[in-house]
């Protein structure tokens, strides 16, 4: 019994060792990734927003100058304000879009779902440059859209309406159209996981196909609309591709501005940082609100 | 192993060939050692690939025919190419640590880039083809008279515009400010329009505005902003959105007339009377570069008359060299390359130095982020 002791102690500190490491080896190579290209960097931005960093040589120091003008520049933050109001607006519109298109996929019952949804996801199979750039085949004053009109006679080929391309329209509507994929997937999840006896039971209980939709399919998929959403509002917040190809001079978005910022004129990487900084700064704080209150066991609670 | 034994045998007969050349054969023949010293050491030193940073179009991306002479006598040192964006970018990749033998400003950066440290004076007398340069941008290229910079492409900034659209009031960079015309005028993507705008409200220094003149320049940027349909960065944006109707004024460069000539649209290239601004490209040498001479023969390459008409036929830019001349006789005219003084006063107001160049860029990004 002693020997059979003795001998089972090691094997339950190798077992115990095995455990330790088990955790920090699988963890251990995300966590370095994160931290050398997503963490570091975003410190080094950081530092140059603070001037701790600069790229010119010569003296230079911590300093608060250039996140004391971006907070009191009304010309900044009337353009990130700008941005937020295009990406909400996107973001909304692309969701009530394609909640219908998911549910349709999700719980209609049809053989060809996956065939669909391959559909829907098609265009990520072309360039997203391309898919930008065709927009302007599409929307320009000789373009599809103006050619039909002056086919039917509904304009003139002298007044053609010119504010489908280089607009804010023209941005908005080219984002809608690149992110809608995303934005039906996990809405199309959230549904598709969605327990089907909870709809028979409350049909059992006399309510009608709008009350079990209202009460209990919208609630149980809201975790997939506000992932949906934050997918959609996280990125285009800070676009800068689209905006730059069909946005025009009123197009242009706060993420254009902190391209240019450390490009353009003349380099400021330390306005740049500035603005990145907010901006992700903004974004994590917009995402722990969603992700704290709107938690999918909450919602199943109500 | 001495000095001399080293340098033999690193040479190769082709560099040996090369440098009785450089050394205009007496070494060879028995004159002074320490000449020769110096052009081995030009030659036989200086290996790798020269490293350029250029625009997108003037390297292995279409460019080739400029500076093809160059490739053909120099074999194994090939260009290997980066590309700048525009001279921020390039500023701002060499402080991070980029070493390009030779990078292309334009001559308003001459003095910024001469005073920077970054650059080193090029030497003419290793050029041959410099005698045949524009005399009035070579001058632009110079600071304390030192060549700082060595030009070659150049273009005039004027207004192009539809004739059968558009009515100006006055021959005037105002055409860009026109309320009449909200929705079709295209603005160029540079801290300059806060130079045209100091042109076109009179003031004296549009270079050099004092605070209360650039605050002015702004607010009249700012205000007409809202005229504006595209600030374009591409010519090639510029174009399609000009020949599908989507603008009928422009900011543009000569080519641009050209281009839009060609798609029998009816445009017209003005010079404003406030005058129009003349840029140059200015090749620079790194300070302390290992490839000096290889440099100065890859700068002498694209400073051929050769060259210069593969560029104006091809790209449609003036060159600095005096002696190439374009097919186009629209673009003869447009550049007035006959006449090298063209591209000064009482002409035009060849591009300068620009003092507080930080603070004009961060004025004109807030152009861009306002309204």
């Amino acid at each position: 019994m002693a020997v059979a002791e003795a001998g089972s102690q090691p094997a339950l500190r190798r077992r115990r060792l095995r455990v330790d490491l088990t955790t920090p080896t699988l963890l251990g190579l995300p966590l370095a990734w994160l931290g050398v290209f997503f963490v570091v960097p975003i410190a080094i931005v950081a530092a140059y927003s603070f001037n701790v960093y600069s790229l010119f040589p010569g003296p230079h120091g911590f300093t608060l100058r250039a996140w004391h003008d971006f907070l009191h520049s009304s010309v900044y933050l009337a353009l990130f304000w700008k941005s937020v109001k295009m990406s909400l607006t996107v973001s909304a519109i692309i969701v009530l879009l394609a909640y219908p298109l998911a549910y349709y996929l999700a719980l209609s019952g049809t053989k060809r779902k996956y065939v669909l949804l391959l559909l829907l996801i098609a265009p990520f199979l072309t360039s997203y440059l391309l898919r930008v750039l065709a927009w302007k085949v599409i929307l320009g004053n000789q373009g599809v859209v103006n050619t039909f009109l002056f086919w039917t006679g509904l304009r003139s080929p002298d007044h053609p309406i010119s504010q489908l391309l280089y607009s804010r329209f023209a941005v908005m509507l080219v984002l809608g159209y690149i992110w809608l994929p995303f934005v039906a997937l996990p809405i199309f999840v959230s549904l598709e996981n969605l327990d089907r006896r909870l709809l028979e039971a409350a049909s059992d209980l006399g309510a009608s196909r709008l009350q079990a939709f209202w009460r209990v399919t919208l609630p149980l998929s809201l975790p997939g609309v506000v992932a949906a959403f934050l997918f959609v509002f996280i990125p285009t917040l800070g676009e800068f591709v689209t905006p730059s190809l069909v946005g025009g001079a009123n197009g242009y978005m706060y993420g254009n501005q902190i391209v240019d910022l450390f490009g353009t004129g003349f380099p400021d990487w330390e306005t740049g940082s500035v603005l990145a900084i907010f901006l992700l700064g903004i974004v994590a704080i917009l995402t722990v609100v969603f992700a704290r209150f709107l938690q999918p066991r909450q919602v199943v609670a109500d | 192993m001495d000095n001399h034994e080293e340098i033999e045998q690193r040479l190769s007969r082709d560099k040996l060939l090369r440098l009785a050349v450089a050394a205009g054969g007496a070494t060879i023949l028995g004159a002074r050692l320490d000449a020769a010293q110096a052009a081995l050491a030009g030659l036989g030193a200086e290996s790798g690939r020269l490293q350029v940073l250029d625009w997108a179009g003037y390297g292995n991306d279409g460019g080739q025919a400029m500076f093809a002479a160059y490739v053909k006598a120099h074999p194994k040192n090939k260009p290997q190419f980066s590309y700048m964006a525009n001279e921020s970018d390039a500023l701002a990749k060499i402080h991070a640590g980029a070493k390009p033998d030779v990078f292309r400003p334009y001559v308003g950066w001459v003095k910024y880039f001469a005073t920077s440290g970054l650059v080193q004076p090029w030497n003419p007398n290793l050029i041959p083809n410099f005698k045949h340069l524009n005399p009035f941008m070579v001058k632009a290229g110079q600071y304390k008279g030192k060549q700082y910079g060595i030009p070659n492409d150049w273009g005039f900034d004027a207004i192009l515009y539809r004739s059968d659209k558009v009515t100006p009031k006055a021959r005037s960079w105002g055409l860009l400010f026109d309320d009449r015309y909200k929705g079709k005028i295209a603005w160029f993507d540079d801290l300059e329009m806060l130079t045209i705008a100091g042109l076109y409200l009179g003031f004296d220094k549009p270079w050099r505005q004092t605070d209360a003149q650039l605050k002015k320049s702004q607010e009249l940027l700012m205000k007409k902003k809202k005229l504006v349909r595209l600030i374009w960065s591409s010519e090639t944006n510029l174009w399609e959105a000009f020949g599908s109707g989507d603008l009928w004024i422009a900011y543009a460069w000569p080519n641009d007339w050209v281009q839009m000539k060609k798609k029998k649209l009816k445009v017209v290239y003005m010079r404003p009377r406030e005058k129009p601004i003349a840029w140059v490209g200015m090749f620079m040498l790194l300070k302390g570069t290992p490839r000096s001479r290889l440099a100065h023969a890859y700068v002498n390459a694209w400073s051929s008359a050769r060259s210069g008409k593969w560029l104006e036929d091809n790209y449609g830019y003036g060159h600095a060299n005096t002696l190439a001349r374009p097919a186009s006789s629209d673009l003869l005219k447009a550049l007035r390359l006959t006449d090298p003084r063209a591209v000064t006063e009482p002409s035009a107001h060849l591009d300068r130095d620009i003092p507080r160049r930080a603070l004009y860029a961060r004025m004109w990004e807030e152009v861009k982020a306002s309204g």
